[in-house]
């Protein structure tokens, strides 16, 4: 084990670390055409969205098995296999709240500080990102984490005026309302999984500092 | 030749209450797993103890004029102390076991010699300050290496877990060196053995201790005195090594446990962590008082024993 640890140089720990990536790759690309959707209406690029979740599922899967399969030191591969998870909440958000947009038709009034959370949601997924290579090479992730917790400032800010806004909006019954309820709950909700996941980032980062 | 027998067991319960200074942190942060460990420890053991163990053999025997018989009795109180602390998981400390033992005999035959003692005591006192003051030092250095090499997760990942195995090595080659005079020193001094000999038997004997019963005192020091991160599980062993390494070149038998302890202590000090459990250090202390003392007395009793006829009259079943 030893030897081949040592020949290997940490060969499954790369495949790991290049599977995360993707994960998250996958993560902006999802939260981007999220965003999207969202400008335009478009229920067929809310579908994506949903497809993608799966594919986001399955790198989670191949990541946590690579992980018990022996990559990484036992001594991080918790925490490793957190972030994956707390990164797979996001995906899980994403779709619950895709699923809501394609039943109901934003309205007008909400429609553009909605379009602005999901784009800073998709601003904070890119942080993310930045943040997991700078920990990859063992950068001090303080500034990016500082950064993404800014971010979730702003989105807490602008849920609590979406609320308001949408407490003026009549609606023509209880299920309506649910799931207008439910689709701004979801993506108000994004950001802080998202600042989660980065300070679980940091404390990767600090363990094998 | 059934005298060695007492030695035997000593080295027994020193390699299986010992390996857990070695790759303890190791086996319990899951770098390494304890199958891995304990054959490692084994082969570098037994070859510290062929390749440097004679420099500590004739301090041990030189603190008391012993016969072979003594040699025996002392080994035999040592080997029970060692093996009652390695049933309670106590980290204890052969060095000062065998030591305590010694000195028993000594003074029951009026041959023990305090100035001798006097530089064992000195070398024991500055064990934990050494290892403190190592590992302090080696936290700092590789610590620079480290930002220096500017490594990636990856490769920290790959140097802490080659490291660790590395320095395991290390850390049982130095355990080997050291303590093997702790085994079979006694038996130098009384002229039983040669000093190649007896690194070869108590070498041997530290390494069966460690194939067959060290998981228990692994997993307690392991884990119970501090959860240590992988760059300081590093560090500490390697302290722990070097100071035991030191007093080889001095040729004092050291206690394993006080240079590992102090090692954590020495980790926690620079990283402003808390390492160590006051519970945990309070048994170890406790061990480190009552091996010397319970095995002087031991040994007495052994002695008195066997003038009353004992040991030989049963060891006379075997011939």
């Amino acid at each position: 084990m030893f030897l081949e640890r040592l020949f290997s140089s940490g060969k499954k720990e790369r495949d790991v670390t290049e599977k995360m990536r993707r994960h998250l790759e996958l993560l902006c690309d999802v939260c981007s055409k999220f965003k999207t959707a969202l400008e335009n209406q478009d229920r067929n690029l809310m579908c994506d969205v949903i497809d993608l979740e799966r594919q986001g599922d399955s790198i989670r899967r191949a990541v946590i098995s690579l992980i018990y399969e022996g990559a990484f030191l036992p001594f991080l591969r918790p925490d490793l296999c957190k972030f994956v998870e707390v990164v797979d909440e996001v995906f899980d958000l994403l779709k619950d709240t895709a699923t809501y947009c394609r039943s109901t038709e934003l309205p007008e009034p909400l429609r553009d500080e909605c379009v602005r959370v999901a784009l800073l949601n998709f601003r904070m997924s890119e942080m993310l990102l930045s943040s997991f290579d700078a920990m990859l090479k063992n950068y001090d992730l303080r500034e990016k984490a500082l950064a993404i917790r800014i971010y979730e400032k702003k989105i807490d800010d602008m849920k609590f005026y979406i609320i308001d806004e949408a407490q003026k909006i009549p609606v023509s019954d209880f299920w309506s309302g649910k799931i207008l309820s439910d689709l701004i709950s979801g993506l108000t909700s994004i950001s802080d999984v998202i600042e989660d996941a980065s300070d679980h980032l940091q404390i990767i980062n600090i363990s094998m500092r | 030749m059934w005298m060695l027998l007492s030695g035997l067991l000593l080295g027994w319960s020193l390699g299986a209450n010992h390996t857990a200074n070695v790759f303890g942190t190791g086996v319990a942060t899951g770098t390494v797993s304890y199958r891995a460990a304990i054959l490692l420890t084994a082969v570098f053991v037994a070859l510290g103890a062929f390749l440097e163990g004679p420099k500590c053999m004739s301090t041990v025997g030189a603190l008391s004029r012993l016969t072979a018989m003594d040699a025996f009795h002392c080994a035999l109180a040592a080997g029970i102390m060692m093996s009652l602390l390695t049933f309670l998981s106590f980290p204890g400390s052969a060095s000062q076991a065998i030591v305590g033992a010694v000195i028993g005999a000594g003074i029951l035959s009026g041959t023990a010699d305090f100035s001798k003692l006097y530089k064992v005591v000195v070398c024991w006192v500055f064990t934990p300050f050494l290892s403190i003051l190592a590992s302090f030092t080696f936290y700092r250095l590789f610590r620079y290496v480290l930002d220096m090499i500017d490594a990636s997760l990856t490769q920290r990942n790959l140097i802490y877990s080659v490291g660790t195995i590395l320095i395991g090595c290390y850390g049982a080659y130095c355990l080997g060196a050291n303590n093997v005079a702790n085994v079979t020193g006694v038996y130098v001094g009384s002229g039983v053995l040669s000093p190649f000999a007896a690194s070869l038997i108590g070498g041997f004997s530290i390494a069966i201790g460690v194939l067959t019963y060290s998981k228990k005192v692994m997993m307690t020091v392991g884990k119970g005195i501090a959860p240590l991160d992988p760059f300081s599980a590093l560090v500490a062993v390697f302290a722990g090594a070097f100071t035991m390494h030191v007093f080889t070149q001095v040729g004092v038998p050291v206690s394993s446990s006080q240079a590992a302890v102090g090692a954590v202590v020495g980790v926690g000090i620079v990283g402003d962590i808390q390492t160590v459990s006051i519970r945990m250090l309070t048994k170890i202390v406790v061990g480190w008082v009552s091996a010397p003392a319970f095995a002087a007395l031991l040994t007495c009793l052994f002695i008195k024993l066997d003038r009353m006829g004992g040991f030989a009259a049963f060891f006379e079943i075997f011939r």
